[in-house]
């Protein structure tokens, strides 16, 4: 009997630390209502997301995907809007808080999941990696250039350009010409 | 007398291979509610009532499991149900694991009915025209686990009658199940050796030299070698009824595939859930589907009012 008294005690143990490690919010919990006021003395970036290279490949998607709630008939799923910089943010932190205000789903790898140490947007407004095709996901271009690292590795600085786009040739129909590059 | 099981092989290999395959590949719930439902009764009627039962508490465990772990890997779904570190836990996550439950646990108690009515002398007549060493190989196979069971049990009563293991802490329990558990893994190879060795002995899948005198040949040394492959004794007998089962199998099957790819049986889970659309096609699907999964279970209880009613008249 003493055995089984330990062995539940155990059991209890590893119940009480996965129950530690869960944080449960409601709906309404997680989707901010209120987000940072930009003030004259604020620093700002401003962030947009877009999925054209959608509408150009329209045929390819699954039917299941093909509906104006998923795929805007303009392709602009967040217009330019500014957000305020707080200290030390990433592109991702960015991205994050700007889902969680305008209610825009998103499904992300995190930074301890991934080989590179960095999140990995996996999809956004229900458009995921490889919803059109092998080659397609979403990508980011900060003042026009795509960094070559991760979302949450780039600190972004006051007034810069942040723009998500879908691609469905690995950046290449989007105007990244170094993806391919380490294969030619 | 289980009715089903007097089939011909041929037929049940189709039967169960044409189910499965669409049971596999369909995520429409009607399709696999009703093959999940009509594998339980094929099973319950295979091996009654009571083994179903006893074993349903493990089948729901693994059901639950199944469902619930889908969830927590994929949030993917328009209605987010609540968020758990950051993640949403949504509706048609729950769902597509219900889905995939279904699709395990059918899977899983039709390769029971399986093996039960596939005996090693259906799989070895099935077998036997791929090869001789594959069919032995593959009806072992299928008999391994079901002997591993048996002599467990044959062990552990053996055991406990010689008074070892009788505490009732949980832990003393586990370490006798393993220790026993341990002892059934050498015997039970021990026991294909001994099972090839003595195919063996019999001549199995040998080939048979007949030596024939040639014709009109005086010289006796002339003598042509034939060789030719022994065969297997089978009571096996091709009716008009079960090239019936083989061809209302094969329609479903055909249906049923033409309609996921082409005619709205298909179903979508992600990111909103579809809609079952009701045409003629899918109607027909459902009809021939549920026909064929239902049938072993109305065959066998057919089968086994006409036995009564035939005790009764003696």
């Amino acid at each position: 009997m003493k055995k089984d008294i330990l062995s539940v005690f155990g059991i209890a143990l590893i119940l009480a630390v996965l129950i530690n490690g869960t944080h449960i919010e409601t709906v309404e919990e997680y989707y901010l209502i209120h987000i940072d006021d930009i003030t004259p003395e604020s620093e700002t970036v401003t962030l947009s997301i877009r999925c054209d290279t959608v509408l150009q490949n329209y045929g390819d998607l699954p039917p299941s995907l093909r509906d104006e709630e998923f795929v805007p008939p303009d392709g602009v799923i967040l217009p330019p809007t500014e957000y305020v910089l707080r200290e030390g943010d990433s592109v991702f932190d960015v991205l994050l808080r700007a889902a969680r205000h305008e209610r825009i789903q998103m499904e992300f790898q995190g930074a301890n999941k991934s080989p590179f140490g960095s999140v990995y947007i996996q999809g956004i407004n229900y458009l995921y990696e490889f919803s059109l095709g092998p080659l397609s996901g979403w990508m980011y271009r900060v003042d026009g250039e795509f960094p070559r690292y991760g979302c949450s590795e780039y600190k972004l600085r006051d007034g810069q350009n942040v723009e998500w786009v879908y691609t469905c040739d690995l950046g290449r129909d989007v105007g990244a010409e170094w993806m391919g590059e380490s294969q030619n | 007398m289980k009715a089903f099981k007097n089939f011909h092989p041929v037929s049940l290999a189709v039967y169960f291979l044409s189910v499965l395959t669409v049971l596999m590949f369909t995520k429409n719930p009607v399709l696999q509610a009703e093959a999940l439902v009509g594998a339980a009764l094929f099973l319950g009627a295979l091996q009654g009532v009571g083994t179903l039962l006893s074993d349903a508490p493990f089948y729901l465990a693994l059901f639950a499991m199944t469902a619930l772990t889908n969830p927590l890997f994929s949030h993917n779904g328009v209605t987010p149900l609540f968020f758990m570190n950051g993640n949403p836990v949504t509706l048609e996550a729950l769902l597509y694991g219900v889905s995939l439950a279904a699709t395990v646990i059918g899977a899983l108690i039709l390769c029971r009915c399986f093996c039960d009515v596939m005996t090693s002398d259906k799989i070895l007549y099935l077998a036997m025209a791929a090869s001789p060493k594959f069919s032995l190989v593959l009806s072992m196979a299928l008999r391994f686990i079901p002997m591993l069971v048996k002599r467990f049990h044959r062990v552990e009563r053996a055991q406990r009658t010689m008074g070892l293991y009788s505490g009732k802490s949980v832990s003393d329990r586990v370490k006798f199940h393993v220790r026993v558990f341990l002892s059934m893994i050498p015997w039970t190879l021990e026991n294909a050796m001994e099972t090839s060795a003595s195919m063996r002995a019999r001549g199995y899948g040998k080939y048979i030299k007949r030596a024939e005198k040639i014709k009109n040949g005086k010289n006796v040394k002339n003598v042509k070698c034939e060789k030719k492959k022994r065969t297997n004794f089978s009571l096996f007998k091709f009716t008009p009824r079960d090239a019936a089962l083989i061809f209302v199998c094969l329609l479903s099957f055909g249906i049923s595939l033409l309609g996921e790819a082409f005619f709205s049986v298909g179903f979508e889970y992600y990111p909103r859930l579809g809609a079952l659309r009701l045409t003629a096609w899918s109607a027909a699907v459902y009809a021939v589907f549920g026909a064929v999964t239902f049938m072993p279970f109305l065959i066998e209880v057919k089968e086994a009012l006409v036995w009564k009613y035939c005790v009764s008249k003696i």
